[in-house]
């Protein structure tokens, strides 16, 4: 189990590596930081529409530029080289989240 | 009584739910007021019976004890603080997120390591230095934080990557993001609790080979991290005068002595004390004040009323479950209730009745289960270890997921993988496996997950609720392991207790976490019942009056159907000794 969450350890190194690049990239936790998802537009919208299964969600400058699956680092790059980038990740209830089952 | 002997500022009771923790623990606080000191009684049981001890109500604030000089006391209710603490963090989003994210994050904070977490940050602020406390000698606990949450708590990574930022995505600390206080004031807790100078831990045992094992482990793992000071009190020992006149006491008699004998090395070394089970109700102050004290114990007359009990037994609950041909019947319960016995019971009551059943334990120590595998043509019987299974789970983990983590989120990560859920997890997955067989016979299983973990395991589970709506009518064929488990004419939860207080409590409980996951117990089994077997014993006899209440609670208010299994002389092992057990005069 752990539903394969290698992609969000792979995503982990690929973000320190955009961050050392200059990006400016932030993330957050659904189930941790629910007030920020709640408090942007996009990402509520977002969960109201798709439901929390449809996340990741990756915003780049505040707006929707992903979701269902991490960007690659050519995708972090091509966001990167146009200005900030802001990801909303949120891995959901089961699995790859916050809070397994503790 | 060695464990009263120089105690310091803090004494934590530790053992599992029904060996008499908050008893003993009451005990202590008399004795040490009595004794002229100031003390705190602190209680964390969720049904916590110290007001009605004291004859007063407590609650969830320090309360000066009238009866009792120098006493005062604080009920602390881990549910209700999980709760407070669920509602931090929910409430804000709460009409905010749609329905089903704010569900699903509450789900993530229902686990038992949330109310753990938040029982701790209560305990923290009688930890560190406060005028709160300032005036007591001794503060005295009824329980106290496992290893996994003081760990978890000790671990960098916890604090630097998470609390402090708010940011990180370690796997199990969902729970840690509703702590309210400083690190420093959880790292001056942590401190207390691992100084000898500060802090003495009980170990509360009964007699019983299987409770002073898990005793030993707690000792383990909790002088690991730096609580050396450790005691052991075994209580409810039966006398050896009570075992002259009576075949049930006098086995009884033989196997605590025996456990006794043959208790854990670990465990040999640590001062012990032992208390005699007591011919009265310990209720009240004058029955508190003698618990701890070894009067001569004086034979009590031997009583002539029978109990008269008058419940079903497991044969019948059999004949419900053979009824439907094949299926999935999972036992659930504490460990220590007997889930490996009653599954083994069962099976070899639906193989009995020409069935084809397949029996499958968890149990390492399970030496029953051998002996039946050749007994019964139509039984087989498979075995899964859980502690293999989770070790090969948590290699797994560590592989994909932990591979590229930094040393603090390995260390996060692997703390994670101790959680107690890990091992259910990783044995459910083994059980998977088997559970479909159960489409063509009976498969019946020693443990089950509880509704927590299969919330959690079925990530999709609002998706299949969604689809289960909108097919409604139009009778398509579809099931998931989830839907197998909640339909209970493929899958029959048997929860298994025994008939004592706290024992039935954290039935209830399993119960209510089950139901939460839409899966209803289809029964009850209250086990090792001295009121269902006979006995001239007054000590028993004292015993099986006050089981009548327990069983009462469970036939009122807690079970749909249910079944009281007698405690038997010797253990039931082979195929006889089970059909016996489950009421089957065959």
């Amino acid at each position: 189990m752990w539903c394969g969450c290698g992609s969000t350890v792979s995503f982990a190194a690929d973000v320190d590596w955009a961050k050392q690049n200059g990006a400016q990239i932030e993330r957050f936790n659904l189930a941790q930081q629910p007030m920020d998802f709640a408090n942007n537009k996009v990402a509520r919208d977002f969960l109201e529409r798709s439901g929390h299964e449809a996340l990741p969600l990756i915003l780049v400058d505040g707006e929707f530029a992903l979701a269902g699956r991490y960007p690659n680092r050519t995708e972090l790059a091509r966001w990167t080289a146009i200005a900030e980038i802001i990801a909303e990740t949120k891995p959901v209830t089961g699995c790859c989240s916050g809070g397994k089952c503790c | 009584m060695k464990f009263l002997d120089q105690p310091p500022r803090f004494l934590f009771f530790t053992g599992k739910g029904g060996v008499g923790k908050t008893s003993i623990a009451c005990a202590t606080a008399i004795q040490l007021a009595e004794a002229g000191k100031k003390v705190l009684l602190v209680s964390t049981d969720p049904a916590s019976n110290v007001g009605q001890v004291f004859g007063i109500s407590i609650g969830n604030h320090i309360t000066v004890v009238p009866a009792v000089p120098r006493l005062s006391a604080l009920e602390i209710d881990p549910q209700a603080a999980a709760q407070l603490y669920r509602d931090r963090i929910v409430g804000p989003v709460r009409g905010i997120l749609p329905e089903a994210v704010v569900k699903g994050i509450e789900e993530q904070l229902s686990g038992a390591c949330t109310t753990e977490i938040a029982a701790f940050d209560e305990f923290t602020a009688l930890l560190i230095d406060s005028s709160l406390t300032a005036d007591y000698a001794h503060i005295i606990f009824d329980t106290a934080p496992t290893g996994h949450t003081i760990r978890l708590l000790q671990l960098p990574g916890a604090w630097s990557g998470f609390l402090e930022q708010g940011k990180g995505d370690a796997s199990c600390l969902g729970p840690l993001a509703g702590l309210e206080k400083q690190r420093e004031q959880y790292k001056a807790a942590v401190d207390a609790l691992a100084d000898d100078k500060r802090t003495r831990l009980i170990l509360v045992a009964r007699a019983q080979q299987s409770t002073l094992r898990e005793v030993a482990r707690t000792y383990e793992e909790l002088a690991g991290i730096g609580l050396k000071q450790q005691y052991l009190v075994i209580n409810g020992i039966l006398p050896k005068i009570e075992a002259e006149n009576d075949a049930l006491a006098a086995a009884i008699y033989k196997r605590e002595q025996a456990a006794l004998h043959a208790i854990p090395d670990v465990l040999k070394a640590l001062p012990q004390d032992q208390v005699v089970l007591k011919p009265f109700d310990l209720v009240g102050l004058d029955a508190l004040r003698q618990l701890l004290i070894d009067t001569p114990y004086q034979a009590q007359a031997a009583t002539d009323s029978p109990v008269g009990l008058d419940e079903p037994g497991l044969s019948k609950l059999v004949d419900g479950i053979a009824a439907d041909g094949h299926g999935l019947v999972m036992l659930m319960g504490k460990g220590g209730v007997g889930k490996t016995t009653i599954a083994a019971a069962v099976a070899v009551e639906l193989a009995h009745r020409g069935l084809s059943v397949l029996l499958t334990t968890s149990d390492p120590a399970a030496h029953l289960i051998e002996i039946l595998n050749s007994a019964l043509d139509n039984l087989t019987v498979s075995r899964i270890d859980p502690h293999a299974e989770t070790e090969r789970y948590r290699q797994h983990v560590l592989e994909t997921k932990g591979a590229q983590l930094d040393a603090e989120g390995r260390a996060l990560l692997e703390e994670d993988l101790r959680s107690p859920c890990t091992e259910e997890i990783a044995v459910f997955q083994a059980f998977s496996r088997i559970i479909r067989e159960a489409g063509k016979k009976f498969v019946v299983m020693d443990t089950a997950p509880t509704g927590h973990t299969l919330l959690l395991l079925d990530a999709t589970g609002a998706y299949h609720r969604e689809v289960a709506r909108q097919m409604g009518n139009t009778n398509l064929h579809f099931t998931t392991p989830m839907m197998q488990l909640q339909d209970t004419k493929q899958t029959k939860v048997l929860i298994v207790t025994l008939a004592e207080q706290t024992p039935v409590l954290e039935a209830a409980s399993l119960q209510v976490d089950l139901r939460r996951a839409g899966i209803e117990p289809w029964a009850w089994i209250i086990n090792n019942s001295v009121a269902a077997a006979s006995t001239n014993s007054p000590l028993l006899h004292q015993r099986a009056i006050n089981e009548l209440r327990e069983i009462n609670t469970v036939a009122k208010q807690h079970a749909k159907r249910y079944a009281v299994v007698p405690m038997l002389e010797d253990e039931p092992t082979g195929v006889s000794r089970l059909l016996e057990l489950a009421g089957n005069s065959n």
